[in-house]
């Protein structure tokens, strides 16, 4: 997600950046052509008030002196000068005849004519005045500079802009860079409070942006976990120091009694208690564990073991029980599959669901390695599945959720004594890995699976 | 009965604050022959400690003063190699492991069965007594195990064993006489330190009675009510 948001901005600052220098260069070229027409309004309107002043001086007479005058020579090479007289017949200039698309006197405009002895036709500014003696003059001034200068700021576009979209891209790049640089530390930050280091924090930089920010109130917020952690923590603590200090004077005053009497009733009796004070204390403990793995206390002590060997061990271990039952447990792996897991907590959370499938199952239990692709769909070899399946006659699905909440017991269990903790655990403890418990359907039979990350 | 087994009763220092929990500890270890000292805080044990006399030290985790783990770490600190046992009521497995990586011998949760405390600290005062030099062959009885040819014989008649069975037989053999919790074996010979509910070790147990004592007139392996197991000569 934050590689294709990266890229989004990223393509955004190179349009941008391509956009300006575009506008940059369309911009000058405006510029310039302004700049240039202005110049040969100006010029011309220089030469006709020169030459509205010859006429003012020497009448036609004088006009067409100075006409044949600055046309004759190299004087000021891009002068166009056309005189004719009252009824049209050509009087002097470089121009051959009046140019049919020039008819209002004082109005300026551009035009593309022959001049005189030229056989290449050149765009001029011309402007037409009608002299107090009738006579017409056309001032003007070759305008092909213009030309030469877009001319010029093309070709220096087709440099300016393929560099234009090599700095675009480099600028884009750079900012993707800076942005996911930044990002990186908040980002690291709070992968290694999920994943269980709870002091993560991301380091300041002393810049006061918003990125800077943003890492100000990432570590505001990580303080406040960490501190409800820990609060969490010692209150877990203090719970299950308070409640084990007396159960073990409890069980140390009935173990005493019971290695006292000798009546056989008396020791029945002491027998139970003891037996019930255990069961008690295993609630609590196992109450506290959920509590704790809920909480993701434990990441710190994941371990990377090979799973294949683990379940192994696991059905090596629980395998006479079911044999007892005339019953088999298998392992059916797929060879060897390392994890990074809390062994021991992952091991009870499997031993408890084979001890559900012991209890309340039937048939043959089956345990299964497998890469979690089939199940969640997600890429191959990210995650990691183990289940235990049996034929028994299962858990309808409108149950499910029964089954999986805390102190929940189906009326099997009921029966059983089961505290309704064992699922319970097992799923924290997925959840612990960053995995999750389902149950399924093993058509027929109940097929509990956990699926962790493999990273 | 003595404790030690050359008749000298064994020393046994218990740093616990909780007077009650104290109290029925130390009558227990007693009556069972060993000669108990107490301390209710870490300064007092501590003190009681560097004495460097005790076979064995039991230490509550929890303690007011210095802290349990902070009087183990002087403890160790000082030089002093006595073995300790842990007790402590925080029975997550993370706060067990933290336990032994800092010099602890053992580690017990509260509430704990007094024979286990029992069956560990004579498994300690033993295990520190005598640096047993490495044995290849194991014996009790007619029993035989050969560590090296994974081979198990009684009475000349070979024991087909299956690999598990073969570590928790041998875990017995190396605790002749003693007695041996359910906890003590899930943590020896599983390598795991939760209840894995039923019966589990009951079940392998009885299926290892089965191949070592069936057909033999004096069995070896016992059950001892409300404790565990013992493999020995006496009944």
């Amino acid at each position: 997600m934050l590689r294709s948001a990266t890229f989004r901005f990223a393509a955004l600052v190179f349009l941008l950046q391509l956009v300006s220098a575009a506008a940059l260069i369309v911009t000058i070229g405006t510029a310039v052509r302004r700049q240039l027409r202005t110049d040969a309004q100006r010029t011309v309107a220089v030469l006709r008030d020169d030459l509205r002043a010859s006429y003012a001086a020497g009448g036609a007479a004088g006009v067409r002196r100075e006409v044949t005058l600055r046309t004759r020579g190299l004087v000021t090479p891009g002068t166009v000068l056309l005189l004719i007289g009252r009824d049209g017949t050509w009087l002097g200039g470089n121009l051959d005849a009046w140019p049919p698309s020039v008819v209002r006197d004082g109005h300026a405009t551009e035009v593309t004519l022959y001049r005189t002895g030229l056989n290449t036709a050149e765009p001029m500014h011309v402007e037409a005045v009608r002299l107090p003696g009738g006579e017409r003059l056309l001032v003007g001034t070759i305008v092909a500079g213009e030309a030469r200068a877009m001319r010029m700021l093309e070709q220096v576009s087709g440099v300016a802009l393929p560099l234009a979209l090599i700095f675009a891209a480099l600028a884009a790049w750079i900012a993707a860079r800076t942005i996911v640089a930044r990002l990186e530390e908040p980002l690291a930050a709070l992968n290694a409070v999920a994943a269980g280091d709870l002091a993560a924090r991301v380091p300041a930089d002393g810049s006061r942006d918003a990125l800077a920010t943003l890492g100000v109130a990432i570590n505001g917020a990580l303080e406040r976990v960490e501190t409800l952690m820990g609060e969490l923590r010692m209150a877990t603590d203090g719970l299950a120091h308070d409640l084990k200090s007396p159960l073990t004077r409890m069980r140390v005053v009935l173990e005493r009694a019971a290695a006292q009497v000798r009546e056989p009733a008396a020791v029945e009796s002491l027998d139970r208690a003891l037996a019930e004070g255990d069961r008690l204390f295993a609630l609590v403990q196992t109450a506290l564990s959920i509590t704790r793995a809920e909480a993701g206390i434990g990441r710190e002590h994941f371990v990377t073991i090979d799973l294949a060997a683990e379940l192994a061990g696991l059905a090596e271990m629980y395998a006479p029980l079911a044999e007892d039952q005339g019953r088999t447990l298998s392992v059916e792996s797929a060879g060897s599959c390392v994890a990074p897991v809390h062994r021991e907590l992952l091991a009870q959370a499997l031993g408890n669901i084979i001890d559900n499938s012991l209890k309340y199952g039937a048939g043959p239990i089956t345990l299964t390695l497998c890469d979690g692709a089939r199940e969640t769909g997600r890429e191959a070899g990210a995650q990691v599945e183990m289940a235990v399946a049996d034929r028994g006659r299962g858990i309808p699905l409108a149950r499910h959720e029964d089954a999986l909440r805390r102190f929940g017991r189906l009326d099997d269990a009921r029966q059983g004594g089961g505290a309704g903790l064992g699922l319970s655990l097992a799923a924290a403890v997925a959840r612990l890995h960053g995995g999750a418990l389902t149950l399924g359907d093993a058509a027929p039979g109940l097929r509990v699976a956990i699926t962790l990350p493999r990273e | 009965m003595q404790a030690g087994e050359t008749g000298v009763a064994n020393k046994v220092l218990l740093i616990e604050d909780d007077d009650a929990t104290a109290d029925f500890v130390a009558r227990g270890l007693t009556e069972e022959g060993f000669v108990v000292d107490r301390a209710a805080n870490g300064r007092d044990g501590l003190f009681h400690a560097t004495d460097g006399s005790y076979d064995c030290i039991v230490l509550d985790r929890m303690l007011p003063g210095i802290d349990g783990m902070g009087v183990l770490g002087a403890v160790r600190a000082a030089g002093i190699e006595t073995p300790v046992i842990v007790l402590s009521a925080l029975g997550a497995a993370d706060d067990r492991i933290h336990g032994l990586t800092n010099g602890a011998d053992d580690y017990l949760t509260k509430p704990f069965a007094f024979v286990e405390l029992l069956a560990r600290i004579r498994l300690l005062i033993r295990r520190g007594g005598a640096a047993k030099a490495v044995e290849t062959v194991l014996r009790c009885g007619d029993l035989e195990m050969d560590l090296l040819a994974r081979r198990t014989k009684r009475a000349g008649k070979p024991i087909d064993l299956q690999p598990r069975e073969f570590r928790l037989l041998e875990f017995m053999l190396r605790h002749v006489d003693q007695v041996v919790t359910r906890t003590m074996l899930l943590e020896g010979v599983w390598d795991y330190h939760f209840d894995p509910g039923t019966n589990v070790i009951d079940v392998h147990l009885s299926r290892l009675r089965k191949k070592v004592d069936e057909g033999f007139d004096r069995p070896l392996l016992h059950t001892v009510r409300g404790a565990g197991y013992r493999l020995g000569l006496d009944p």
